[in-house]
């Protein structure tokens, strides 16, 4: 892919026997959102702390902005902002304090500081010390250390962990904002599909340390498949019937899914039943949600079973 | 240069922390105790040199005993503010080698050490000016001899960097007072058994009690100074190269 900010080539880490990523190939798009997704335990922070260097991986390497992680170290870190799980904080210093510890470590100007400030809104607070602060405020002061060198590549991990909706509310907007107004590309983890794919335009799904899918949204969506729900009140017959005619059926507790696609289709079924003199009570033909696909993705077995 | 910013931001992660209140609380209590014993001597015998002698009993009950635990409680306490929030992985992410996240760690608690030894030999000079107002036989001492005192703090100082160096990364390498306190406290503990032995000559935690010792002083002071330098850079070395959790 070109323009590649991060990518990576056959990363692996192992911790004891346990295999934390595997063979992991991210290549991440300029601009915009990716949205790095999978369940708790995938190696999510793993991959995260090998592509800033806090750990090293067994295999592979790590390429930002086109250039070895490993020889460039220092140099790339200029250009990355990064929070890693919950923000590392001094809980005795104030918001503002704690930002001055970073920017004397940056030797960035003083008044980046405000900048900072005024982007996560916490003006009003950086005064207070931090071990007053809410989980939000924190998470907020949190991004504002990752700002505070002006990067190009913004490395969040699991940002809205533990928040309330409105800190999550707030949080996902203010992502949102970064790479329309201050041209940040953010590169996001998170285990939740349906905060994500409000703000992602890149996906890269994980599970048990190797990657499942990599692309566009778009192509994400198409996986989804439309279906039909039926619901009639003769089940058995109901069941027989559309399977004598060819459509595959799954029941639902009450309901049965129908493998239908188009209108049409669902015209067809309904007429099938009533002709049998079946009683339906309910017609719907719907998309199956984003987290369906995730589901199936990430574990195909447990998905299928259910369904 | 990324050492300088380093130790830049060390300085305001010491605002209203404990361990820059210690460093005060520490000498004060050795002058009270000083003072009490001054207080306490009914009789003072002819010829009897205040300075020196209110001097160097503080100075060695510091260097034996107070000193090598505040060494312990200062280090636990700096690299505890880190270890708390999981700062560790803030500041590695940054664009500042750990060389001088580490160093930088390791000459505040030099600074702070220093601080707290000067602060000592003040209050012990201040507790020799009291005592020649409330005991009649010390009213001439003779005058302060503040080079001397200088030149006794910064040696016991000097040969602390070891103790220093070894906390340092042992409090850095492991978050939490009881491995911290811990090595303090056996460090000290078995100071009391070096002491008379040969070896206790080279035993880290007597080398600032050595520079009193007729014929230890110059390996104190250099294995103090030398050995300090040596394993704050191996634990430097060490530290930099680990995985960061």
């Amino acid at each position: 892919m070109e323009n590649c900010l991060i990518e990576t080539r056959g990363l692996t880490r192992r911790f004891g026997h346990q295999l934390a990523v595997n063979n992991l190939n991210l290549s991440v798009p300029a601009a915009g959102v990716y949205g790095f997704l999978g369940p708790n335990g995938a190696g999510k922070t793993t991959a995260i702390r090998m592509l800033l260097g806090l750990i090293r991986p067994n295999a592979g390497e790590v390429r930002l902005f086109g250039q070895p992680l490993k020889a460039n170290h220092l140099s790339l870190m200029r250009r990355v902002g990064a929070l890693v799980e919950s923000p590392s904080l001094y809980p005795h210093l104030t918001g503002r304090e704690n930002l001055e510890v970073t920017r004397r470590l940056l030797g960035s100007p003083r008044e980046l500081i405000d900048v900072a400030l005024d982007i996560i809104k916490l003006k009003k607070d950086a005064g207070r010390r931090v071990r007053e602060y809410s989980l939000g405020m924190r998470q907020r002061l949190g991004l504002a250390l990752a700002l505070l060198n002006k990067p190009e590549l913004l490395i969040l991990d699991e940002p809205t962990n533990g928040l309330d909706p409105a800190g999550i509310h707030e949080m996902r907007d203010l992502i949102r904002r970064l790479p329309e107004e201050f041209g940040v590309t953010v590169f996001l983890s998170s285990h939740l599909l349906s905060e994500v794919e409000q703000i992602a335009g890149h996906i890269g799904i994980i599970h048990e340390g190797s990657l499942l899918f990599q692309g566009p949204l778009a192509e994400l969506q198409q996986k989804q498949q439309t279906k039909l729900t039926v619901g009639v009140k003769q089940l058995e017959q109901a069941i027989n019937c559309l399977a004598n005619a060819g459509w595959t059926v799954k029941r639902v507790d009450e309901l049965l899914n129908v493998s239908a696609k188009t209108p049409e289709d669902a015209v067809r079924i309904n007429n099938l039943l009533v002709d049998q003199r079946l009683e339906v009570f309910h017609l719907s033909l719907s998309q199956g949600s984003l987290e369906d696909i995730f589901l199936t993705l990430t574990n195909g077995q447990m998905a299928r079973s259910a369904a | 240069m990324a050492f300088f910013r380093a130790l830049h931001a060390e300085a305001l992660k010491l605002r209203r922390t404990l361990a820059f209140r210690v460093i005060f609380v520490l000498p004060f209590l050795v002058a009270l105790l000083q003072f009490f014993i001054v207080l306490r001597t009914k009789k003072f015998p002819a010829g009897f040199r205040l300075w020196e002698t209110i001097g160097t009993n503080s100075l060695q009950i510091w260097a034996v005993f107070m000193m090598p635990l505040l060494i312990a409680l200062v280090t636990a306490l700096l690299n505890g503010i880190e270890h708390s929030d999981k700062l560790w992985k803030h500041l590695f992410a940054l664009p500042v080698p750990r060389q001088s996240v580490y160093l930088s760690k390791f000459v505040v608690a030099q600074s702070l050490m220093l601080v707290s030894t000067f602060v000592l030999a003040v209050l012990v000079i201040v507790v020799g000016i009291a005592s020649t107002y409330l005991k009649p036989d010390l009213a001439n001492p003779g005058p302060i001899p503040y080079l001397w005192f200088a030149k006794q703090a910064a040696f016991v100082w000097l040969a602390s960097w070891l103790i220093i160096a070894i906390h340092t990364w042992i409090s850095m390498r492991w978050s939490g007072f009881p491995i911290a306190l811990g090595a303090g406290i056996g460090g000290t503990f078995f100071a009391l058994f070096a002491a008379s032995a040969s070896l206790g000559k080279y035993y880290p935690w007597l080398l600032p009690m050595n520079i009193f010792i007729e014929g230890r002083l110059a390996v104190a002071l250099a294995l103090g100074i030398g050995g300090g330098i040596v394993a704050a850079l191996l634990g430097c070395f060490e530290f930099v190269r680990r995985d960061v959790a």
